[in-house]
Order: C-alpha cells, then sequence, then structure tokens
C-alpha cells in the first residue's frame, strides 16, 4: 500500500489519482473531526470539502518532512478555528440541527459529549484528537505547537477527569444502567440551546 | 503517593496503554502491572474511558464528493495551462539563453563589422561618384575650351558654342591647371567651395605675414587678370570695385576695460567718424551693483583699420584682441568669370531672338531661359557687391567694460523692509513650488500612465509566476 506521503508527493507532480486516493483515505475521519466538534452536520461537510480543496490549492506548500495526516489534521484545526470565530462573532446558524449519530450509539454520544463538555478547551482538544483522530503525542504536539510532555500531562488529566465526568464505576456500565427518562432529559437540554 | 510508592509513572501507565512508551519502560511497566492492583485499577479506568469513549460513532457516509470531483476537475484544467505556460516561459527562457550565449559573441561581432564595412563602402561609393562626376565636367570643359551648363534643359540651347568671356574662361584657361582647379563651380555649373580658401594672419599693420610665396604670387596674377579693362588703362589705385591686391575680409575683436566710461561712447563715434568707417550696431549698459559695458560693432575701411584699433586701444587697457582674415581672392575671380560668362549667354540668347525665327514654342523657350540667365547674373552681382563690401569694410568688434569699483553701502535697509521683502520672497517661492510640482505633474503624468499601463500586465504575469514558483 502507497503511503500517504508518497501519494501526496504524486499529487504534487500532478497526478489526479493519487488525489482521490488520499481524499478516499481521509474523507471519513475529516468528517469525524468536524462533526464530533460542530453542531451542524452541513457545516461539517462544507469543511470537510474545505480542507481537501485547501489542499488541492495549496499542494505546493507541503513539505515532505511532514506527515499527510498531521499536515491534513493541521489545516483542519484552522477552519474549525475560523468557524468558531465566525459562529462567536454570528451566533450559532439556523441549521444547527440535531446531531446525526449512529443509531444504536446516539444516547451514548449524548453522554459523552456532556462529560466533554465539562473538560478545559485545551485537555478536550487534546483527548479528543488522541481518542476519536488517533494521533500519537508527537503529532499531537506539533499540531498544537505544544512540548510532548505537556500533551502528555494534559491527556492524563483529561482521561482522569473524563473518568469522574462519567461515571466513578466505569463508563460503559452507566450508559448501560441510565434509564430512558435520564436520556430523554440530557438530549432535550442539548438540543434546548439550538 | 503513587509516584513515592510505585516505580512507574501514572502518566507512564497512560502512555503504555497508548503504546507511546519506550521499550525499556514498557517491559518495566507490564512487571510492576503484574505486581500492583492500584495502578492496575488506574490502568482500567483509562481502559474504560476510551472504551467509553468510542462508542460515540458519526455516520460519516454522508460526505459528498460532487463539489471535490468538480475541483478536481478544475485543478486539473488549471495545471495543463500551467503546463502549458511552464513550456512556453521555458521556451522563452530557452530562446533567450540561446541568444546570449557567449558562443554566438562571433557571429555577433561578425555581422557588426559586416554592417560597418557596408555602411562605409556605401558611403565611400558615394563620395566618389559625386567627385567623378565634377571632374569629368571640368575635365571636358578643359578640353574643348568651352563652358557648358549642366543645368540647362535645353537641347538646342547647349549645341549653341559658347565663347570664352575676356576676363572669365579666357584668362581662367591662361593660367593652367592650377589655377583652374579651385574654380571647378565655373566650368561644371556646380556651386563648390575654392579648394584654396587659405586664412592668413596680419601682423598690426594690415601687410600679410603667412601664406607660401608661392600663393601670394599666384593670389597676385589672379587679381591682376581679374582687373576690368577700364580699372587697368585708368589708373593702378585700388578702387572698390576692382582690388589690385589679395582680396581680404579681415574683421578684429577687441576687449577693453576702462575706467573713464563717461567719455567712452563719445570717443569711439570720434575714432569712427575720424576713420571713415560707420556704427553697425552699439550696445551700452550694466546691472546694479556691477560696471557697465558698451559692445559696439564697427564697420571701417580696411585700410584703416589699424588706426582706429590703434585708437580704440587708448580707452583703456587692452584685456583680449585678436584678429583675422579670410582670402576670398579665388572666390572672387570665379564669380567674375561666371558673372561674365552668364553675360554673354544673355547677350547671345537677345541675338538669338532678334536674328533668328523660328516656332513660337522655341522663341517661348528662349525667353524662358533668357529670364533665368539674367536672374543667375543679377545674383551674382549682388554676390560681388557683398564680396568687395566685405573686403572693403572690416568688421570691428569692440567690448569696452567699466572699471569698476563696488562701494560699501552705508544705509542698510530697515528690519520692516527686510521683513515684508522676506515674506513677499517666501510667497513669491511658495507659488512658484507649486507651480513647478503641477507642471511637473502635467508633463509627466501622461509619461508615467502610459508606462504603469504598458508595464502592468507584464509586472503582473511576472509576480504571478514569482508565486507560483513559491
Amino acid at each position: 500500500m502507497t503511503s500517504d506521503e508518497a501519494l501526496m508527493l504524486e499529487f504534487q507532480g500532478g497526478s489526479r489519482a493519487a488525489f482521490e486516493e488520499l481524499f478516499a483515505r481521509y474523507r471519513e475521519p475529516l468528517y469525524g473531526f468536524f462533526r464530533r466538534r460542530l453542531n451542524g452536520p452541513e457545516r461539517a461537510e462544507d469543511l470537510t470539502q474545505e480542507t481537501f480543496l485547501a489542499v488541492l490549492h495549496a499542494s505546493k506548500r507541503y513539505e515532505p518532512r511532514a506527515l499527510v495526516r498531521t499536515y491534513l489534521y493541521g489545516i483542519a484545526l484552522k477552519l474549525l478555528a475560523a468557524e468558531r470565530r465566525k459562529q462567536l462573532r454570528d451566533g450559532p446558524g439556523l441549521d444547527a440541527a440535531p446531531e446525526r449519530v449512529v443509531h444504536e450509539s446516539r444516547d451514548a454520544a449524548l453522554w459523552i459529549r456532556q462529560a466533554l463538555a465539562k473538560l478545559g478547551d485545551a485537555e478536550r482538544e487534546i483527548l479528543m484528537l488522541r481518542e476519536y483522530e488517533q494521533l500519537s503525542y508527537a503529532e499531537i504536539a506539533e499540531l498544537l505547537h505544544l512540548p510532548i510532555n505537556t500533551v502528555r500531562s494534559r491527556l492524563f488529566r483529561a482521561r482522569m477527569a473524563m473518568k469522574n465526568h462519567l461515571d466513578p464505576q466505569g463508563p460503559a456500565s452507566l450508559i448501560a444502567e441510565r434509564t430512558t427518562e435520564e436520556l430523554t432529559t440530557l438530549r432535550a437540554k442539548e438540543e434546548a440551546p439550538q | 503517593m503513587i509516584k513515592q510508592l510505585h516505580p512507574v509513572e501514572p502518566e507512564e501507565l497512560m502512555a503504555y496503554l497508548d503504546g507511546e512508551l519506550s521499550p525499556e519502560r514498557n517491559t518495566a511497566t507490564v512487571a510492576h502491572l503484574n505486581e500492583c492492583a492500584k495502578c492496575q485499577t488506574l490502568v482500567d479506568d483509562s481502559r474504560g474511558v476510551s472504551r467509553a469513549m468510542a462508542t460515540w460513532q458519526v455516520d460519516s457516509s454522508v460526505v459528498p464528493d460532487a463539489k471535490i470531483s468538480a475541483a478536481i476537475d478544475a485543478w486539473e484544467k488549471e495545471q495543463r495551462v500551467r503546463a502549458e505556460e511552464k513550456k512556453t516561459w521555458l521556451r522563452g527562457r530557452r530562446a533567450l539563453r540561446v541568444a546570449f550565449s557567449w558562443k554566438l559573441v562571433p557571429v555577433y561581432s561578425a555581422v557588426l563589422l559586416l554592417l560597418v564595412a557596408s555602411i562605409r563602402f556605401i558611403g565611400s561609393n558615394a563620395n566618389t561618384a559625386f567627385s567623378q562626376l565634377g571632374d569629368v565636367d571640368l575635365d571636358h570643359a578643359q578640353q574643348v575650351g568651352e563652358t557648358k551648363p549642366s543645368a540647362s534643359p535645353m537641347a538646342a540651347y547647349r549645341s549653341i558654342p559658347v565663347k570664352p568671356a575676356p576676363g572669365g574662361d579666357g584668362n581662367r584657361d591662361k593660367l593652367g591647371d592650377s589655377v583652374a582647379s579651385n574654380m571647378p563651380a565655373a566650368a561644371s555649373g556646380i556651386v563648390q567651395k575654392p579648394k584654396d580658401e587659405t586664412r592668413f594672419s596680419f601682423s598690426t599693420d594690415g601687410q600679410v605675414v603667412n601664406g607660401s610665396p608661392k600663393q601670394l604670387e599666384r593670389l597676385e596674377q589672379f587679381a591682376k587678370l581679374n582687373r576690368p579693362p577700364n580699372a587697368q588703362a585708368s589708373s593702378s589705385a585700388p578702387t572698390a570695385a576692382s582690388p589690385s591686391g589679395p582680396m581680404i575680409i579681415r574683421s578684429a575683436e577687441l576687449s577693453i576695460i576702462a575706467k573713464d566710461f563717461g567719455q567712452v561712447r563719445t570717443r569711439v563715434e570720434q575714432i569712427v567718424a575720424k576713420h571713415r568707417g560707420y556704427i553697425g550696431s552699439l550696445q551700452a549698459g550694466g546691472a546694479a551693483g556691477a560696471g557697465q559695458t558698451l559692445q559696439a560693432s564697427l564697420r571701417i575701411p580696411s585700410d584703416q583699420l589699424d588706426g582706429a584699433l590703434a585708437e580704440i586701444k587708448t580707452l583703456g587697457r587692452v584685456q583680449s584682441e585678436s584678429q583675422n582674415g579670410q582670402e576670398v581672392t579665388a572666390q572672387y575671380v570665379d564669380l567674375q568669370a561666371r558673372l561674365s560668362n552668364a553675360r554673354n549667354t544673355e547677350q547671345r540668347l537677345i541675338d538669338l531672338l532678334r536674328n533668328r525665327t523660328g516656332k513660337l514654342s522655341d522663341v517661348l523657350e528662349v525667353e524662358t531661359e533668357l529670364a533665368r540667365v539674367r536672374g543667375e547674373v543679377e545674383q551674382m552681382e549682388a554676390e560681388r557687391k557683398s564680396l568687395l563690401n566685405q573686403v572693403s569694410f572690416s568688421a570691428l568688434n569692440a567690448t569696452i567694460t567699466e572699471d569698476y569699483q563696488a562701494q560699501l553701502q552705508v544705509v542698510p535697509p530697515s528690519t520692516s523692509t527686510r521683513l515684508i521683502n522676506a515674506a513677499v520672497e517666501g510667497y513669491r517661492s511658495m507659488v512658484d513650488g507649486v507651480l513647478r510640482v503641477a507642471l511637473f505633474l502635467l508633463s509627466a503624468a501622461p509619461s508615467i500612465l502610459l508606462w504603469a499601463g504598458v508595464l502592468f500586465f507584464p509586472a503582473r504575469f511576472a509576480w504571478n509566476k514569482f508565486r507560483r514558483a513559491e
């Protein structure tokens, strides 16, 4: 299997197939990245496409010393920051819809989001990059411009805090034991600001 | 507390779960976890958090790729355009590199040399052809002993034999080749500058001090032959109409500094009147705080020039003096010959009109030619008179400057006057500055706009290239 970096170099040389392969590899991870951080699925779709468009238009700026994954998530983080600034300025968009998650994990998702919302911004971002984007400590450090030890300590703190926010007995068991009424209440709270 | 009791840090336990530990620490951590229940619980907690978070899955099948496909198409098109541009650019660069290659320097040099040589060749050919034309006419005239006006349009007139004029061509034939070579214009009808027009220097008494004996002898011979019959018979004294010696146009420049400037003008007028000359122009004046100057252009009879010069020098201290003489004897003789010839031609044309009969067109043609010859005669007569006048009256340009002594200004201007003057000066300079800026803008703006328009597109093209290269 051709590495991401080799594909990127081929794409820089003008290969359309290389770009399509990269798109196929990263479209879902990037959509997940935006979807978990934004309320509206449409914006997540738009920003996913914008990430690839940015790659398309600025392919010359990629340097082989960086991993393609880091490069892509770097662009995605910048787009996300711009989107958040825009939301702060304009207020939440009218198209903000309830999140579309897989039906089986819908309740669990609400519970996880509640717990994540209680974390600080820096710790939440590091935890999500590790758990969902599966980035290594070094990659997170490079993306967030932090020392690797800082990443490790913040990640540890985030995990411990997350454990407390979920349930002392364990998140999975908690989710299983929650009543339907409680979950409905939580969902109503989640959707209320939108 | 864990740190004190356990050889493995809690963060290391988490890193162990994430696979971020070094092999040595990994081994140590595994060994410790087998012994320590607390650390095992901590690892389980971390693992539980990860497992719980993993339950949040999103449906990622919604990402449409239509927009991306369109973007890729556009990108591909742009890539093709850029490739074309790059090819063109590289082709241009290659052509420039070839054009400015050092290997082609000999070729360029050879082409340049050929160009210069061909220009010189064409130029020399033109000169040769022109000079040959003059020589042929002259030689022909000398051989047949008659003039042949090349400018005449009439074939019938060309066939009329021309008798040598008493003071013109006939004299010229007697003088031989050396003299005749000075008068090609007379023989060919082409007006040329005499070749041996020589400048002579003069001493203060007006005698010729430079010039070879042969030249002097020839000039005397010219003058003798050129003298009209009535002048030769009547007197040997030189007259304005028939100079006996070499004909020389004299001129002098004199610059004098005079102490008593008040009397200068009167004295100059007296000197001019005494020597029977006249004042061509006279200007006197001077700026405030500086000496006065008188500039006079005087016309003095040539034989009186030295006396007049000597008297003008007495007006002050001579600062500079120069004299020039231009010998025009040959020019005068040539003019006389052509004049005489033209008069003879005129006479023959008149006789032709009187004695011959023919077609009306022929008569009209002869009339036209007669008018042309008469015009030439009058023009040459005027030229001859002008020459005689220049020879008879020398030009003396005198510049007389006052020996000025500056005087200290005792009463300085008042403060208010100086303030007013400064304000006025400031206002003037401001207006002047604004006016200059406006004039500059008006004069330069069209050019700047034109060049900006011309250079805008190349500059934008280069800038785009530069950005793409980045």
